[in-house]
């Protein structure tokens, strides 16, 4: 079995420990089912979070090491935080239209953000494709990934600076303003989909991998391989 | 009893599309291999 089936048969099963927890932890009163969306809401943005960290992070490495395997990996990473920045705005609106009454709100500094670092990693993809050169496909993307990232500590401390509708961290250092068995939950649930997050990496970077093989053998080949025109060749 | 149908439809919908982004890495490395 390889590497990556193995990360992805274990993702799968920390994800059922991870919803075992979610639907057996107690829900809170006033919030009742809704409560439980929360136990895949956080993670989910906390892994966006990570996955655009790594993406700057790998940014940074191409711009000093100029190797294609840091490229890979900061499309790779970046693809995923679109994917979990997605989910997580979906589960925080349907919590949002349960709990305070409206699914979206531009005047909320938390979502507002969200979105905005949302469209700005489309964008990251969006400019990946519509550049053909190799390098200066790494080049443009290692640039806007590192200046993208400051956009991971505005959202997060965006609470702390707008006081708006979406609410502060429940779990702090001083301690959680929840039951000791929503916490584990909680806790259980952001491991869960970390790993999630990490076995997909893999995944795509194989992929990544195998198709750079693939378009280095097509072009050292060079005219050699392309197949004839079907309309030049005439009737024997 | 629908709250818990809404909670666990949004589950279902969220892993579905983490399953769907795993199935299209699948296909896309294995279209590379053939």
């Amino acid at each position: 079995m390889s590497r990556t089936r193995m990360l992805l048969g274990t993702a799968a099963l920390a994800v059922g420990i991870g919803l075992w927890f979610a639907f057996a932890s107690p829900v809170d009163r006033l919030q009742g089912e809704f409560s439980r969306i929360v136990n895949i809401h956080a993670p989910f943005l906390w892994v966006a979070f990570l996955a655009f960290g790594v993406t700057a992070l790998a940014s940074i490495m191409w711009l000093v090491k100029k190797t294609p395997r840091w490229d890979r990996l900061g499309e790779a990473s970046a693809e995923l935080g679109v994917v979990f920045t997605v989910t997580g705005l979906f589960t925080g609106m349907v919590w949002g239209q349960a709990v305070w009454g409206r699914a979206w709100d531009w005047g909320d500094a938390r979502l507002a953000t969200t979105a905005v670092m949302l469209f700005v990693y489309l964008g990251y993809l969006a400019l990946r494709r519509a550049t053909p050169d190799p390098e200066m496909r790494a080049r443009r993307s290692a640039i806007l990934g590192t200046v993208a990232v400051v956009q991971v500590p505005l959202v997060y401390f965006s609470v702390y600076m707008f006081r708006t509708l979406h609410q502060t961290p429940s779990i702090r250092p001083d301690g959680a303003s929840m039951p000791d068995e929503m916490v584990i939950a909680l806790l259980v649930n952001f491991v869960a989909i970390t790993y999630v997050y990490v076995a997909l990496l893999f995944a795509r970077l194989d992929v990544a991998r195998a198709e750079e093989r693939v378009t280095v053998d097509a072009d050292l080949a060079g005219d050699a391989v392309k197949p004839p025109r079907l309309t030049e060749v005439e009737d024997v | 009893m629908s709250d818990l149908f809404i909670v666990v439809g949004t589950f279902a919908l969220c892993y579905a599309v983490i399953i769907g982004y795993a199935a299209r890495l699948h296909l896309r490395r294995r279209r590379v291999k053939d």
